[in-house]
Protein backbone atom coordinates (compact mmCIF):
# COMPACT_ATOMS: atom_id res chain seq x y z
CA UNK A 1 0.00 0.00 0.00
CA UNK A 2 1.27 3.43 -0.98
CA UNK A 3 1.10 6.10 1.57
CA UNK A 4 -1.00 9.18 0.98
CA UNK A 5 2.19 11.25 0.65
CA UNK A 6 3.54 8.97 -2.13
CA UNK A 7 0.26 9.11 -4.09
CA UNK A 8 0.17 12.87 -3.80
CA UNK A 9 3.77 13.10 -4.95
CA UNK A 10 3.06 10.96 -8.08
CA UNK A 11 -0.06 12.96 -8.89
CA UNK A 12 1.89 16.16 -8.58
CA UNK A 13 4.63 14.75 -10.83
CA UNK A 14 2.08 13.77 -13.58
CA UNK A 15 0.66 17.26 -13.52
CA UNK A 16 4.07 18.68 -14.10
CA UNK A 17 4.62 16.47 -17.20
CA UNK A 18 1.40 17.57 -18.93
CA UNK A 19 2.18 18.98 -22.40
CA UNK A 20 0.60 22.28 -23.31
CA UNK A 21 -1.48 21.81 -26.49
CA UNK A 22 -1.99 25.49 -27.10
CA UNK A 23 1.06 26.02 -29.40
CA UNK A 24 0.03 22.99 -31.48
CA UNK A 25 -3.48 24.30 -31.73
CA UNK A 26 -2.22 27.68 -32.76
CA UNK A 27 -0.03 26.23 -35.52
CA UNK A 28 -2.84 23.96 -36.73
CA UNK A 29 -5.27 26.83 -36.91
CA UNK A 30 -2.78 28.89 -38.91
CA UNK A 31 -2.19 26.00 -41.35
CA UNK A 32 -5.94 25.42 -41.60
CA UNK A 33 -6.54 29.07 -42.41
CA UNK A 34 -3.84 29.12 -45.10
CA UNK A 35 -5.06 25.88 -46.68
CA UNK A 36 -8.68 27.02 -46.67
CA UNK A 37 -7.63 30.25 -48.33
CA UNK A 38 -5.63 28.38 -51.00
CA UNK A 39 -8.49 25.96 -51.66
CA UNK A 40 -11.08 28.72 -51.97
CA UNK A 41 -8.76 30.78 -54.15
CA UNK A 42 -7.99 27.91 -56.50
CA UNK A 43 -11.62 26.91 -56.87
CA UNK A 44 -12.77 30.46 -57.64
CA UNK A 45 -9.95 32.15 -59.49
CA UNK A 46 -8.34 29.36 -61.47
CA UNK A 47 -9.70 29.56 -65.00
CA UNK A 48 -11.48 26.40 -65.98
CA UNK A 49 -9.76 24.88 -68.95
CA UNK A 50 -12.27 23.50 -71.40
CA UNK A 51 -11.26 21.55 -74.43
CA UNK A 52 -13.53 21.09 -77.39
CA UNK A 53 -13.59 17.79 -79.20
CA UNK A 54 -13.03 17.48 -82.91
CA UNK A 55 -15.55 14.71 -83.39
CA UNK A 56 -19.10 15.58 -82.51
CA UNK A 57 -22.28 13.74 -83.30
CA UNK A 58 -25.78 13.17 -82.06
CA UNK A 59 -27.44 10.05 -83.29
CA UNK A 60 -26.84 9.88 -87.02
CA UNK A 61 -26.16 13.62 -87.33
CA UNK A 62 -22.47 14.45 -87.47
CA UNK A 63 -21.08 17.97 -87.10
CA UNK A 64 -18.77 19.68 -89.54
CA UNK A 65 -17.40 22.21 -87.07
CA UNK A 66 -16.39 25.72 -88.04
CA UNK A 67 -14.81 27.76 -85.27
CA UNK A 68 -15.15 31.45 -85.85
CA UNK A 69 -12.38 33.55 -84.29
CA UNK A 70 -11.32 37.19 -84.59
CA UNK A 71 -8.61 36.17 -87.08
CA UNK A 72 -10.85 34.00 -89.23
CA UNK A 73 -12.15 30.46 -89.14
CA UNK A 74 -10.89 26.96 -88.37
CA UNK A 75 -12.73 24.18 -90.18
CA UNK A 76 -12.75 20.77 -88.51
CA UNK A 77 -14.39 18.24 -90.82
CA UNK A 78 -15.57 14.88 -89.50
CA UNK A 79 -14.15 11.70 -91.00
CA UNK A 80 -14.76 9.04 -88.37
CA UNK A 81 -17.76 7.36 -89.97
CA UNK A 82 -16.94 7.92 -93.64
CA UNK A 83 -15.19 4.55 -94.05
CA UNK A 84 -18.30 2.78 -92.80
CA UNK A 85 -20.45 4.82 -95.16
CA UNK A 86 -18.07 3.95 -97.97
CA UNK A 87 -18.70 0.25 -97.40
CA UNK A 88 -22.44 0.72 -97.75
CA UNK A 89 -22.48 2.44 -101.16
CA UNK A 90 -21.82 1.54 -104.80
CA UNK A 91 -18.43 1.83 -106.54
CA UNK A 92 -19.01 5.27 -108.05
CA UNK A 93 -19.96 6.76 -104.70
CA UNK A 94 -17.08 4.89 -103.04
CA UNK A 95 -14.66 6.86 -105.19
CA UNK A 96 -16.40 10.14 -104.40
CA UNK A 97 -16.19 9.41 -100.68
CA UNK A 98 -12.53 8.42 -101.03
CA UNK A 99 -11.74 11.82 -102.54
CA UNK A 100 -13.59 13.57 -99.73
CA UNK A 101 -11.85 11.48 -97.05
CA UNK A 102 -8.46 12.24 -98.58
CA UNK A 103 -9.25 15.96 -98.68
CA UNK A 104 -10.47 16.00 -95.10
CA UNK A 105 -7.53 14.03 -93.76
CA UNK A 106 -5.15 16.47 -95.38
CA UNK A 107 -7.09 19.33 -93.74
CA UNK A 108 -6.73 17.72 -90.32
CA UNK A 109 -3.04 16.97 -90.92
CA UNK A 110 -2.51 20.60 -91.83
CA UNK A 111 -4.21 21.67 -88.60
CA UNK A 112 -2.20 19.20 -86.54
CA UNK A 113 1.07 20.29 -88.11
CA UNK A 114 0.39 23.86 -87.07
CA UNK A 115 3.05 24.94 -84.58
CA UNK A 116 1.86 26.41 -81.32
CA UNK A 117 -1.78 26.53 -80.32
CA UNK A 118 -4.26 25.24 -82.83
CA UNK A 119 -6.30 28.35 -82.15
CA UNK A 120 -3.65 30.31 -84.05
CA UNK A 121 -4.46 28.36 -87.20
CA UNK A 122 -7.46 30.53 -88.04
CA UNK A 123 -7.51 32.05 -91.50
CA UNK A 124 -9.83 34.30 -93.44
CA UNK A 125 -12.76 32.35 -94.86
CA UNK A 126 -11.89 31.51 -98.44
CA UNK A 127 -14.91 31.46 -100.75
CA UNK A 128 -13.75 28.40 -102.71
CA UNK A 129 -12.91 26.45 -99.55
CA UNK A 130 -16.32 27.17 -98.04
CA UNK A 131 -18.12 26.28 -101.26
CA UNK A 132 -16.10 23.04 -101.56
CA UNK A 133 -16.95 22.13 -97.98
CA UNK A 134 -20.65 22.76 -98.61
CA UNK A 135 -20.52 20.69 -101.77
CA UNK A 136 -18.81 17.80 -99.95
CA UNK A 137 -21.37 17.85 -97.15
CA UNK A 138 -24.26 17.85 -99.59
CA UNK A 139 -22.68 15.06 -101.63
CA UNK A 140 -22.18 12.89 -98.55
CA UNK A 141 -25.71 13.52 -97.31
CA UNK A 142 -27.17 12.62 -100.70
CA UNK A 143 -25.03 9.49 -101.00
CA UNK A 144 -26.10 8.36 -97.53
CA UNK A 145 -29.75 9.04 -98.35
CA UNK A 146 -29.51 7.16 -101.63
CA UNK A 147 -27.92 4.17 -99.89
CA UNK A 148 -30.53 4.38 -97.14
CA UNK A 149 -27.66 4.74 -94.66
CA UNK A 150 -28.30 6.73 -91.49
CA UNK A 151 -25.75 9.50 -91.79
CA UNK A 152 -26.20 13.25 -92.10
CA UNK A 153 -23.67 16.01 -91.75
CA UNK A 154 -24.52 19.50 -90.61
CA UNK A 155 -22.51 22.64 -89.97
CA UNK A 156 -21.92 23.68 -86.40
CA UNK A 157 -20.45 27.12 -85.84
CA UNK A 158 -18.55 27.77 -82.63
CA UNK A 159 -18.47 31.53 -82.18
CA UNK A 160 -15.63 32.96 -80.10
CA UNK A 161 -15.65 36.55 -78.77
CA UNK A 162 -15.10 38.95 -81.68
CA UNK A 163 -15.60 36.03 -84.06
CA UNK A 164 -18.91 37.27 -85.43
CA UNK A 165 -17.32 38.98 -88.41
CA UNK A 166 -15.84 35.76 -89.80
CA UNK A 167 -19.14 33.96 -89.11
CA UNK A 168 -21.09 36.57 -91.04
CA UNK A 169 -18.70 36.20 -93.98
CA UNK A 170 -19.25 32.45 -94.09
CA UNK A 171 -23.02 32.92 -93.85
CA UNK A 172 -22.89 35.40 -96.75
CA UNK A 173 -21.09 32.81 -98.85
CA UNK A 174 -23.60 30.18 -97.77
CA UNK A 175 -26.48 32.44 -98.77
CA UNK A 176 -25.18 32.30 -102.36
CA UNK A 177 -24.77 28.53 -102.42
CA UNK A 178 -27.42 26.09 -103.57
CA UNK A 179 -25.63 23.33 -101.64
CA UNK A 180 -26.16 25.14 -98.34
CA UNK A 181 -29.94 25.14 -98.61
CA UNK A 182 -30.27 21.49 -97.69
CA UNK A 183 -27.68 21.61 -94.89
CA UNK A 184 -28.71 22.07 -91.27
CA UNK A 185 -26.89 24.74 -89.28
CA UNK A 186 -26.25 25.23 -85.60
CA UNK A 187 -24.28 27.80 -83.66
CA UNK A 188 -22.95 27.98 -80.15
CA UNK A 189 -21.19 30.80 -78.23
CA UNK A 190 -17.73 29.91 -76.91
CA UNK A 191 -15.42 31.65 -74.47
CA UNK A 192 -11.85 32.48 -75.44
CA UNK A 193 -10.37 30.06 -72.88
CA UNK A 194 -12.14 27.11 -74.48
CA UNK A 195 -9.55 25.50 -76.68
CA UNK A 196 -9.83 22.93 -79.41
CA UNK A 197 -8.07 19.61 -78.96
CA UNK A 198 -8.07 17.52 -82.12
CA UNK A 199 -6.91 14.33 -80.47
CA UNK A 200 -9.01 14.27 -77.35
CA UNK A 201 -12.25 12.36 -77.22
CA UNK A 202 -14.96 13.27 -74.72
CA UNK A 203 -14.61 11.31 -71.48
CA UNK A 204 -18.27 10.61 -71.06
CA UNK A 205 -21.64 12.11 -71.76
CA UNK A 206 -22.15 13.56 -68.30
CA UNK A 207 -19.00 15.64 -68.13
CA UNK A 208 -19.09 16.81 -71.68
CA UNK A 209 -22.57 18.17 -72.04
CA UNK A 210 -23.11 21.51 -70.44
CA UNK B 1 -11.51 28.07 -16.57
CA UNK B 2 -8.74 25.71 -17.59
CA UNK B 3 -10.88 22.77 -16.63
CA UNK B 4 -13.87 24.02 -18.62
CA UNK B 5 -12.07 24.15 -21.99
CA UNK B 6 -10.44 20.91 -22.96
CA UNK B 7 -7.76 21.52 -25.53
CA UNK B 8 -7.39 17.79 -26.21
CA UNK B 9 -10.58 17.40 -28.20
CA UNK B 10 -10.21 20.79 -29.88
CA UNK B 11 -6.70 19.91 -31.03
CA UNK B 12 -8.00 16.59 -32.28
CA UNK B 13 -10.75 18.23 -34.34
CA UNK B 14 -8.46 20.91 -35.75
CA UNK B 15 -5.71 18.44 -36.65
CA UNK B 16 -8.26 16.27 -38.46
CA UNK B 17 -9.55 19.32 -40.35
CA UNK B 18 -5.99 20.25 -41.33
CA UNK B 19 -5.45 16.73 -42.60
CA UNK B 20 -8.60 16.90 -44.73
CA UNK B 21 -7.62 20.31 -46.10
CA UNK B 22 -4.16 19.04 -47.00
CA UNK B 23 -5.80 16.20 -48.93
CA UNK B 24 -8.04 18.72 -50.75
CA UNK B 25 -5.07 20.94 -51.56
CA UNK B 26 -3.11 18.00 -52.96
CA UNK B 27 -6.11 16.89 -55.03
CA UNK B 28 -6.48 20.44 -56.35
CA UNK B 29 -2.83 20.57 -57.32
CA UNK B 30 -2.65 17.25 -59.10
CA UNK B 31 -6.13 17.33 -60.59
CA UNK B 32 -6.23 18.27 -64.26
CA UNK B 33 -9.01 20.80 -64.35
CA UNK B 34 -9.37 20.71 -68.12
CA UNK B 35 -12.74 19.40 -69.12
CA UNK B 36 -13.42 17.99 -72.50
CA UNK B 37 -16.43 19.79 -73.77
CA UNK B 38 -18.75 18.56 -76.40
CA UNK B 39 -20.78 21.35 -77.89
CA UNK B 40 -24.50 21.26 -77.62
CA UNK B 41 -26.16 20.33 -80.85
CA UNK B 42 -28.39 23.28 -81.59
CA UNK B 43 -29.88 23.06 -85.06
CA UNK B 44 -31.75 25.85 -86.75
CA UNK B 45 -35.10 24.59 -87.85
CA UNK B 46 -38.11 25.99 -89.62
CA UNK B 47 -41.04 26.88 -87.41
CA UNK B 48 -44.48 28.46 -87.45
CA UNK B 49 -43.70 30.22 -84.18
CA UNK B 50 -43.15 33.95 -84.29
CA UNK B 51 -39.95 35.47 -82.84
CA UNK B 52 -39.78 37.66 -79.75
CA UNK B 53 -36.56 39.64 -80.14
CA UNK B 54 -33.97 40.39 -77.48
CA UNK B 55 -30.63 42.18 -77.52
CA UNK B 56 -27.76 41.06 -75.27
CA UNK B 57 -24.86 43.37 -74.52
CA UNK B 58 -22.69 44.27 -71.50
CA UNK B 59 -24.26 41.42 -69.49
CA UNK B 60 -27.64 43.07 -69.97
CA UNK B 61 -30.71 42.07 -71.93
CA UNK B 62 -33.21 44.27 -73.72
CA UNK B 63 -36.57 43.01 -74.86
CA UNK B 64 -37.44 44.56 -78.20
CA UNK B 65 -40.99 45.66 -78.84
CA UNK B 66 -40.94 45.58 -82.62
CA UNK B 67 -44.18 47.58 -82.92
CA UNK B 68 -42.71 50.51 -81.00
CA UNK B 69 -39.33 50.16 -82.69
CA UNK B 70 -40.78 50.20 -86.19
CA UNK B 71 -43.21 53.03 -85.48
CA UNK B 72 -40.28 55.10 -84.11
CA UNK B 73 -38.26 54.21 -87.19
CA UNK B 74 -41.17 55.19 -89.44
CA UNK B 75 -41.31 58.61 -87.79
CA UNK B 76 -37.62 59.05 -88.46
CA UNK B 77 -37.98 57.76 -92.00
CA UNK B 78 -40.41 60.53 -92.79
CA UNK B 79 -38.01 63.11 -91.31
CA UNK B 80 -35.33 62.24 -93.82
CA UNK B 81 -32.65 60.72 -91.58
CA UNK B 82 -33.62 57.23 -92.61
CA UNK B 83 -33.95 58.09 -96.26
CA UNK B 84 -30.37 59.30 -96.38
CA UNK B 85 -29.19 56.04 -94.71
CA UNK B 86 -27.88 57.97 -91.73
CA UNK B 87 -27.85 56.45 -88.27
CA UNK B 88 -30.63 57.99 -86.20
CA UNK B 89 -31.93 57.67 -82.69
CA UNK B 90 -34.83 55.28 -82.28
CA UNK B 91 -35.86 56.74 -78.91
CA UNK B 92 -35.86 53.22 -77.57
CA UNK B 93 -33.56 52.30 -74.67
CA UNK B 94 -30.46 53.84 -76.21
CA UNK B 95 -30.88 52.20 -79.60
CA UNK B 96 -29.85 53.84 -82.84
CA UNK B 97 -31.09 52.65 -86.20
CA UNK B 98 -30.47 52.67 -89.90
CA UNK B 99 -32.80 51.73 -92.70
CA UNK B 100 -31.77 50.30 -96.03
CA UNK B 101 -33.30 48.05 -98.61
CA UNK B 102 -31.06 45.00 -98.11
CA UNK B 103 -31.00 44.87 -94.33
CA UNK B 104 -34.34 46.42 -93.39
CA UNK B 105 -34.04 48.10 -90.00
CA UNK B 106 -30.58 47.73 -88.48
CA UNK B 107 -30.10 48.80 -84.92
CA UNK B 108 -27.06 49.67 -82.87
CA UNK B 109 -26.89 49.51 -79.09
CA UNK B 110 -24.95 52.47 -77.74
CA UNK B 111 -26.11 52.85 -74.16
CA UNK B 112 -27.22 49.88 -72.14
CA UNK B 113 -27.74 51.48 -68.73
CA UNK B 114 -31.52 51.24 -69.02
CA UNK B 115 -31.48 47.55 -69.90
CA UNK B 116 -32.12 44.77 -67.41
CA UNK B 117 -29.14 42.94 -65.98
CA UNK B 118 -29.24 39.27 -66.83
CA UNK B 119 -29.20 38.33 -63.16
CA UNK B 120 -32.63 40.00 -62.95
CA UNK B 121 -34.13 36.84 -64.49
CA UNK B 122 -33.95 35.29 -61.02
CA UNK B 123 -35.70 38.23 -59.37
CA UNK B 124 -39.38 37.63 -58.87
CA UNK B 125 -40.67 41.10 -59.74
CA UNK B 126 -38.21 41.96 -62.51
CA UNK B 127 -39.44 43.30 -65.82
CA UNK B 128 -37.17 40.91 -67.70
CA UNK B 129 -38.58 37.87 -65.94
CA UNK B 130 -42.12 39.04 -66.66
CA UNK B 131 -41.30 39.52 -70.34
CA UNK B 132 -39.73 36.08 -70.60
CA UNK B 133 -42.58 34.47 -68.69
CA UNK B 134 -45.07 36.09 -71.08
CA UNK B 135 -43.66 34.21 -74.07
CA UNK B 136 -46.20 31.65 -75.19
CA UNK B 137 -44.24 28.53 -76.24
CA UNK B 138 -47.07 27.37 -78.48
CA UNK B 139 -46.98 30.58 -80.51
CA UNK B 140 -43.63 32.23 -79.94
CA UNK B 141 -39.92 31.63 -79.50
CA UNK B 142 -37.14 33.91 -78.28
CA UNK B 143 -34.56 35.23 -80.71
CA UNK B 144 -31.41 36.89 -79.38
CA UNK B 145 -29.06 39.32 -81.08
CA UNK B 146 -25.92 38.77 -79.03
CA UNK B 147 -22.98 41.19 -79.03
CA UNK B 148 -19.79 39.21 -79.57
CA UNK B 149 -17.42 42.05 -78.73
CA UNK B 150 -15.16 41.56 -75.73
CA UNK B 151 -13.00 43.90 -73.74
CA UNK B 152 -9.26 43.24 -73.55
CA UNK B 153 -8.54 40.34 -71.24
CA UNK B 154 -12.16 39.23 -70.94
CA UNK B 155 -12.67 35.54 -71.64
CA UNK B 156 -16.25 35.93 -72.74
CA UNK B 157 -18.04 38.33 -75.05
CA UNK B 158 -20.21 41.10 -73.68
CA UNK B 159 -23.46 39.35 -74.51
CA UNK B 160 -22.62 35.65 -74.29
CA UNK B 161 -23.11 35.17 -70.56
CA UNK B 162 -26.46 36.96 -70.58
CA UNK B 163 -27.59 34.90 -73.56
CA UNK B 164 -26.59 31.60 -71.94
CA UNK B 165 -28.46 32.51 -68.78
CA UNK B 166 -31.59 33.53 -70.69
CA UNK B 167 -31.41 30.42 -72.86
CA UNK B 168 -31.28 28.17 -69.81
CA UNK B 169 -34.17 30.03 -68.21
CA UNK B 170 -36.30 29.71 -71.33
CA UNK B 171 -35.37 26.06 -71.72
CA UNK B 172 -36.84 25.50 -68.27
CA UNK B 173 -40.04 27.13 -69.49
CA UNK B 174 -40.19 25.00 -72.66
CA UNK B 175 -39.55 28.04 -74.85
CA UNK B 176 -37.40 27.59 -77.95
CA UNK B 177 -34.64 30.05 -78.65
CA UNK B 178 -32.31 31.07 -81.43
CA UNK B 179 -29.53 33.60 -81.76
CA UNK B 180 -26.95 35.27 -83.93
CA UNK B 181 -23.77 37.15 -83.06
CA UNK B 182 -23.81 40.87 -83.81
CA UNK B 183 -21.49 43.85 -83.44
CA UNK B 184 -21.23 47.37 -84.79
CA UNK B 185 -19.86 46.13 -88.13
CA UNK B 186 -22.59 43.49 -88.48
CA UNK B 187 -25.45 45.06 -86.56
CA UNK B 188 -28.66 43.38 -85.50
CA UNK B 189 -31.32 43.82 -88.12
CA UNK B 190 -34.92 42.92 -88.69
CA UNK B 191 -36.00 42.56 -92.28
CA UNK B 192 -38.41 40.65 -94.43
CA UNK B 193 -37.37 37.23 -95.62
CA UNK B 194 -38.48 38.07 -99.14
CA UNK B 195 -35.61 40.59 -99.30
CA UNK B 196 -32.83 38.17 -98.47
CA UNK B 197 -32.40 34.59 -97.19
CA UNK B 198 -30.32 36.14 -94.38
CA UNK B 199 -33.50 37.75 -93.07
CA UNK B 200 -34.65 34.59 -91.40
CA UNK B 201 -34.86 34.21 -87.64
CA UNK B 202 -35.02 30.60 -86.62
CA UNK B 203 -34.95 28.79 -83.30
CA UNK B 204 -32.11 26.38 -82.74
CA UNK B 205 -32.35 25.45 -79.07
CA UNK B 206 -35.25 23.26 -78.15
CA UNK B 207 -37.22 24.30 -75.13
CA UNK B 208 -37.45 21.71 -72.36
Amino acid sequence: MMSRATRYARYHQEQKLEISLFPFLSIFLCVMGVLSFINVLSSFSAPQKIELTAQLETGYKVAYQIFSLPDGIISVPPSKYLRKLQQAVDDVDKELIEVIIHHRESMIEKLESNKGSIMNAASDPDIDDVLDALHDIRTLNEIALKANYLYEEFILFGIYPNGGQAYQKVREIMALSQDARSISIGLEPLDSNWTLNLNKAPRNESDTQK
Amino acid sequence: MKELISLDSLTDIVSNSVGILIIFAVINLIHDNSKTYQLEIPLEHATDLSPVFFLCKDDRILSIDTDVLFSNATLQASSGAAASKRIFSLDYSGLFGKVDRDNGLSFYARETDQWSEFSDIDKRQSKLKKTMDSIDPTKQFAYFFVYDTSEDGAATASGFEAFRKAREYLKGHVVKSGWQPVNDDSPANICDRSLSPRCSYLPSYLGG
